[in-house]
């Protein structure tokens, strides 16, 4: 038995550079570009249809994302049982999805089935007809959905957040209430699908081992379809953020109070972008983060803390989350205002630089394993006009930025009399 | 077909690898052959405690999670009924940096007093996250106990209540460590960017100084079985109604394992689901239902679960529940169904085995069931499923005297 062996680190290398495989970019008969991304062992692909037909579209709460969702709810074709048993038979997950700027679906599918699977997508996406019946018990089911959210501290306190700020006016901003769910109607729906799940709104990424008939079968199914460009294409108006930055809300009994700190920011296609991800990541992206270090690994305050940068279309925004028992909450906040205050005044040590520009560079090899992964990273460049350049820079970023950067950053990003303030519970 | 390649050392650690050149990463998972139900009862929610507990440093490594971060890593575990799990990814070339760190909190822990006191805290708080500050958290605490009185399943891995993490002292936690924490207790795998001699000569070199440890041998109360149905109604105040109800099964080798998951497929796999198409879109009695089998190693549960509709009775959507479970029992309109959720449990193995870290949990499972080759064949067994098969052991399973039903009432008039 080896039992002399010494029990200390073993060599530790450089972590190989990220390298994401390109791009290409094919367009359909009806000009509607095509993103093919080879890549993966199985037979299979991920095939995504992305409109910019999200919540920033929509007049009503609620609009944009009632159409998305009464898509597979029947066609010209198939009743909605029709076409959920057809996916089903042929063994294909759909995902609807409706976030702030984009909806559209995501389907992943054996190679084998592509045909019948582009025949099915025609019909949810071109084809609906938004039923009477399905469109009511669709309204009263989400109802309660949202009536049992609204009884998670978590939900109340990200909604009243986005809500204060992006504006109780602005579709990034707006809250949903009880009264929303029946101001629709499959009129209005219609309308909505008809201006904004056009030809000329929508892009295609497709990723897996990609069948060779794929663009053939694409052209034959969707690149025969003409629409009018007839969706107003005003520029959307600016989200605002509202006066008053704290805000408490009363949920009686809950054990836990949820707390969200942060505000509107850069988007992706701000130079800072790359180098306030770092900041986010140092100060509460990942394990080692100087919150969870903080407010679970010391204090056993919470099960989790983290924090995070996101981007939308016209804006991005930040937000620090957790959930802690109504007798810690001050505390939390305070060590929360002392972090960021640590990260403005003090640079960041040479040795937590080389963890989080370790952890970081790790994290970006895990971004890009696999086609389904190297689908979602590709996506959320593309959709703010970036392409795999992005990556790169933050790459470099990850491997550049010193202190002092970092703690100009923090105090250009995390003002702390800019930031918003809500929690949600007992107090 | 993922080909494997499996060894064992001298002190009873067993070793799966896979490789996968695709990827630039590795998986390592290494689960531990204890869960919730080698608890004490007086001392519930101890293994899930205890894995809280690795990750506040070993012998001669102060701190898990760092030097994992330091070389790009990024790892987690889970607890549950039968097992603790720990797994990581890393990028290839410091794959040895992960053996360094499992190898040396499998040969000791650091114990301290201030690492139980903060991580006693964590857990409490994540009781309190997940199933007192959720509407119907509590919902499959109450179900556990109703449907077991003697096994251990009858309390969940988070434990029976917060006052026995509250107590939980360090000669106890060393204690469930030298019991349970060992080479020969212990399933690795590794999965990935590694070849077979690589894994060999690393596994050997880290994990093989490790001495075997006396484990205790399992010897758990036989739950007795059912024979009466029975029934348990909660008040709360949530905005809806709530059914549960569940059925025992046998255990997760039992001959019968495959046939229930494609049942409870029938009923809920896919939104074409037969409770989802009838109970939810036809007759509106749901808002939403779910049904899904345990796959727990002794014998576990099919669990139904749904939340109902406005003005809905609750008897009443009880018994519709029934009547498509009994429906099952004859076999009706059950051909195409049958390829139906066969094709779609095939791509839905296929699409988790696009990642390798499904890849390596799966591996040390299959191993801990005793046959690792199951992540080869288990599409076969699902697909041998026939249509007798489903009548008769639905018949068998699926009946009232095997049942435990819970009416989760809303106190709220408006409901």
């Amino acid at each position: 038995m080896m039992d002399n062996l010494q029990r200390i680190q073993p060599p530790v290398f450089p972590v190989e550079k990220v390298i994401i495989p390109e791009t290409k970019m094919i367009r359909l008969n009806n000009n509607v570009p095509v993103y093919l991304i080879e890549a993966g062992t199985e037979d299979i692909m991920r095939l995504e249809f992305t409109f910019r037909a999200g919540q920033v579209k929509e007049n009503f709460p609620l609009l944009a994302s009632t159409t998305n969702m009464m898509l597979t709810e029947g066609s010209q074709n198939y009743t909605s049982e029709e076409l959920y048993r057809t996916l089903d038979y042929y063994g294909a997950f759909l995902n609807l999805s409706c976030d702030k700027d984009r909806a559209g679906m995501v389907i992943f599918l054996l190679n084998k089935h592509v045909k019948k699977i582009l025949e099915l997508s025609r019909e949810i996406l071109f084809r609906p007809i938004f039923p009477d019946n399905e469109f009511h018990s669709l309204m009263k089911k989400r109802l309660r959905w949202f009536l049992v959210n609204r009884e998670k501290v978590q939900n109340l306190a990200m909604d009243q957040f986005l809500e204060s700020i992006f504006g109780k006016t602005h579709p990034y901003g707006q809250q949903v209430t009880e009264t929303d769910f029946s101001n629709l109607s499959p009129a209005l729906l219609n309308d909505f699908h008809s201006e904004y799940y056009t030809i000329d709104n929508m892009a295609i990424i497709i990723s897996g081992k990609i069948a060779e008939n794929t663009i053939d079968i694409l052209n034959y199914s969707i690149g025969d379809i003409s629409s009018p460009k007839n969706h107003p294409d005003l520029r959307s108006k600016k989200p605002e953020g509202s006066l008053e930055k704290k805000i408490h809300i009363i949920k009686p009994g809950a054990v836990q109070s949820a707390i969200r700190i942060g505000s509107a920011t850069i988007n992706k296609r701000h130079h800072d972008y790359p180098g306030l991800k770092i900041l986010d990541s140092i100060l509460g992206g990942y394990f080692g983060s100087r919150l969870m270090k903080n407010i679970r690994e010391e204090k056993g305050y919470t099960y989790g803390i983290s924090s995070g940068v996101s981007s939308l279309d016209l804006t991005g925004y930040k937000v620090i989350s957790t959930d802690v028992r109504p007798k810690n909450c001050q505390n939390v906040l305070n060590e929360i205002y002392k972090e960021i205050k640590l990260l403005q005044n003090e640079p960041v040590k040479k040795s937590e630089m080389e963890l989080v520009r370790n952890y970081m560079t790790g994290e970006m090899l895990r971004m890009f394993d696999g086609p389904f992964a190297l689908a979602e990273s590709f996506r959320s460049a593309w959709e703010f006009g970036l392409d795999n350049s992005y990556y790169y820079r933050l790459a470099e970023k990850i491997r550049s930025i010193d202190p002092y950067e970092i703690t100009e950053l923090a105090r250009t990003y995390y003002n702390i009399d800019g930031l918003y303030e809500v929690t949600v519970g007992q107090r | 077909m993922i080909k494997h390649s499996r060894f064992s050392l001298d002190n009873g650690l067993r070793v799966l690898v896979h490789e996968d050149k695709s990827t630039p990463l590795v998986a390592m998972n290494l689960l531990y052959d204890v869960g919730s139900r080698d608890e004490d009862p007086e001392m519930t929610g101890f293994a899930h405690l205890f894995e809280h507990l690795m990750f506040g440093g070993s012998v001669n490594i102060p701190e898990y999670d760092l030097p994992l971060q330091m070389v790009g890593g990024e790892n987690n575990a889970f607890t549950n009924n039968d097992i603790t799990n720990y797994y990581l990814t890393i990028p290839s070339e410091n794959i040895e940096t992960a053996f360094w760190l499992e190898s040396d909190r499998m040969l000791g822990l650091d114990f301290s007093q201030k690492n139980l006191e903060t991580q006693k805290n964590v857990v409490i708080e994540e009781f309190n996250q997940r199933y007192l500050n959720q509407p119907y958290g509590d919902a499959i605490l109450k179900l556990k106990s109703l449907a077991y009185k003697v096994h251990p399943y009858r309390w969940p891995t988070i434990g029976m209540d917060i006052s026995h993490i509250e107590k939980a002292e360090l000669k106890q936690v060393k204690k469930f460590y030298y019991s349970h924490y060992c080479p020969n207790n212990a399933v690795l795998s590794l999965t990935g960017n590694i070849s077979h001699d690589t894994a060999f000569n690393l596994t050997r070199k880290w994990f093989g100084p490790i001495e075997k440890r006396e484990v205790k041998e399992r010897s758990l109360p036989v739950e007795p079985m059912q024979n009466e149905e029975r029934r348990l109604t909660i008040e709360k105040d949530v905005p809806a109604d709530a059914l549960y109800k569940v059925w025992h099964i046998g255990p997760r080798m039992s001959d019968d394992y495959y046939t229930l998951d494609l049942i409870t497929d029938l009923l809920a796999g896919g939104d074409s689901g037969r409770l989802n198409t009838k109970l939810v879109r036809e007759m509106k009695l749901f808002s939403e239902i779910n049904a899904y089998i345990t796959s727990d190693i002794d014998p576990g549960l099919i669990i139904i679960h749904g939340r109902l509709m406005k003005d809905v009775d609750m008897r009443y959507a009880d018994e519709a529940v029934n009547e498509v479970v009994n429906n099952l029992k004859n076999g009706k309109g059950l051909k195409d169904e049958m390829e139906k959720v066969k094709n779609k449990f095939e791509a839905s193995t296929v699409f988790s085995y696009t990642s390798i870290l499904n890849k390596a949990v799966n591996l040390s499972i299959y191993e801990l069931l005793g046959n690792p080759e199951l992540i080869n064949n288990e599409v076969d067994s699902y697909r041998k499923v026939n249509k007798e098969k489903v009548v008769e052991t639905s018949g068998r399973y699926l009946i009232s005297s095997n049942c435990s039903t819970i009416y989760y009432k809303s106190t709220r008039k408006d409901k």
